[in-house]
């Protein structure tokens, strides 16, 4: 069963189409990444899914139910949790705080908060960080810390926006070990990424998105030497 | 740390009693200045829900104590021929539910500004506020509102309204405490933090950030409607004042921004600066208090709280 169904998905700023009828389904329980080039609309993908936007034609269906115009946090505690690519955290309070939030709301709701909140940390490994103020995390804990707080809530879906981004090799490892254990408590996963040596290694399936369409859909190998992804990201030859 | 429920519980009802006892023991002046003071530190609380909790900072909520306060007279009036005793509840239930209906319907443009909009908004909304008291003949906001006695018979009326000004202030206070550990107050504070992703974790922000808006204001009616029977008789000027709209910010940056018992501490700090410091010095002393603050910021941005809590994090 699908789990997240995008259907004839358009969205255009003003002139621009960031996104040209767009369809795709995620089965449950796979990693799905994004890839396209910058300006693709893969960020705007991800704000139309949440509802941060409205999209412009089109819709998005989540456990078979429509939740295309549902506020952002009506969706959120339908089960669909958002890892941000510029971690946001609510740098006043502390780690366990943060994660807690999520505990508190989501699809989680006020159940087991306390043990919620430690399993989603032990999750992403940050539970030894815990009594921390969430400002003196480096860049890759903070990336952690989305992770965690977005699982906290329960989510049946993660949208994860270039977790690995501005990560060193170990801590790129780290996270794509974090989402692997994600995958394997249950949660399906989109990710959007640009590191296609991570994405290469974790994703089952890559969409490819190319000035807002959808050029490519498949098995990471298959999609790796697929010529019109090629052309997208680096010119076709005879157009110089 | 460790803290220990009895012991806390012990030290609150004692510090309740003697609090509650003030008036027996202090001299007048005193009685006066703790009236002051209660009746600060309540609307500080009010306040901060607001302010404090979600980071929606108001620069306008003497709009509540004014319209608190002229619903309360106006419909005390109607039925002045009531014992006392009966007229106060009634002036508060009027006060606090034209706070709740007004601050309902205002919420839900208003809320949608952020930051100074908000603040500067909410300068208008009080403004408004105060001309129509005072330009619309119904309101009698430049004639001004008289208030029946309350006090009962024996009681110095300065030593009565010190009481109604400690249960106000402690029942705001109550409140506060119960939203800071509830799944409301977590909401509340990841607001402040930032609202956008609190959204995209499920919190249903613009609902919490109404609810808190009405309590605060609904709170800050009802210590209005003590305040104006403990005048006696108010125009607009009384209730509507620039002065107590600067003074509710002041409080939650004095004693610390966000935190349960900070604008009770700013408050009792300042009352007692500008009323017993100062009190000689009257027109001296608006000038002292923003000289205050600007230092309070440049060495202390976190308030006495914050001032406190780095002393203890280094010790």
């Amino acid at each position: 069963m699908s789990l997240l169904e995008v259907r004839s998905l358009s969205k255009n700023f003003r002139g621009l189409a960031a996104i040209s009828d767009v369809t795709f389904a995620i089965a449950e329980g796979t990693i799905t990444s994004i890839i396209g080039p910058n300006g693709a609309g893969k960020s705007t993908m991800f704000n139309l899914i949440t509802g941060y936007l409205a999209p412009t034609a089109g819709e998005v269906r989540f456990k078979e139910r429509r939740i295309t115009g549902l506020a952002t946090n009506r969706i959120a505690e339908l089960g669909i949790a958002r890892a941000f690519q510029i971690a946001r955290p609510f740098r006043d309070l502390s780690v366990f705080d943060n994660v807690r939030i999520g505990a508190l709301f989501g699809k989680a709701g006020p159940r087991d908060v306390e043990a919620t909140t430690w399993r989603a940390m032990e999750l992403a490994s940050i539970a030894p960080l815990a009594e921390l103020p969430a400002s003196a995390l480096t860049v890759g804990q903070l990336r952690h810390l989305e992770v965690a707080r977005a699982i906290a809530t329960r989510a049946d879906l993660l949208l994860a926006d270039e977790p690995c981004a501005g990560l060193n090799p170990t801590e790129t490892a780290a996270m794509i070990d974090v989402l692997r254990q994600v995958r394997s408590n249950g949660v399906t996963v989109v990710l959007v990424e640009h590191d296609m040596p991570s994405v290469m290694e974790v994703s089952d399936r890559l969409l490819v998105l190319d000035a807002g369409r959808l050029i490519a859909d498949g098995p990471p190998s298959v999609v790796a030497n697929d010529p019109k992804v090629i052309a997208a990201y680096l010119g076709t030859p005879d157009a110089a | 740390m460790k803290r220990n429920p009895k012991l806390i519980a012990a030290v609150v009802a004692l510090a309740v009693v003697l609090l509650a006892a003030g008036p027996t023991f202090l001299p007048p002046f005193y009685v006066r200045v703790g009236q002051l003071m209660l009746y600060s530190a309540g609307l500080g609380l009010a306040w901060a829900i607001l302010g404090g909790f979600a980071g929606y900072a108001s620069f306008g909520h003497s709009a509540f104590i004014g319209i608190g306060a002229f619903t309360a007279g106006l419909v005390e009036s109607q039925y002045s021929t009531l014992p006392p005793p009966l007229l106060l509840p009634l002036g508060l239930a009027a006060g606090a539910l034209s706070c709740a209906i007004l601050s309902a319907v205002i919420a839900y443009p208003i809320l949608r500004l952020r930051g100074t909009f908000f603040a500067i908004a909410m300068l208008g909304v009080s403004h408004v506020g105060a001309e129509v008291t005072n330009n619309i003949d119904f309101f009698q906001g430049a004639m001004g509102l008289n208030f029946p006695p309350l006090a009962p018979a024996g009681m110095d009326p300065a030593s009565f309204f010190y009481e109604l000004f400690l249960a106000g202030a402690l029942l705001t206070l109550l409140i506060s405490w119960l939203i800071r550990r509830s799944r409301f107050g977590a909401g509340l504070l990841s607001i402040r933090e930032d609202e956008d992703t609190a959204r995209m974790l499920g919190v249903p922000t613009e609902r919490y950030k109404r609810v808190a808006f009405v309590v605060s204001a609904v709170l800050t009616g009802l210590m209005g409607v003590i305040y104006a029977h403990s005048l006696g008789y108010i125009t607009t000027d009384s209730v509507y004042r620039d002065d107590t709209n600067l003074s509710l910010i002041v409080y939650s940056l004095l004693g610390g921004m966000g935190t349960l018992f900070g604008p009770v501490i700013g408050a009792g700090l300042l009352v007692f600066i500008t009323q017993v410091i100062l009190g000689r010095l009257l027109d001296f002393h608006l000038f002292a208090t923003g000289l205050l603050l600007v230092l309070l910021i440049l060495m202390a941005p976190g308030g006495v709280n914050g001032l406190l809590n780095r002393k203890r994090r280094s010790a």
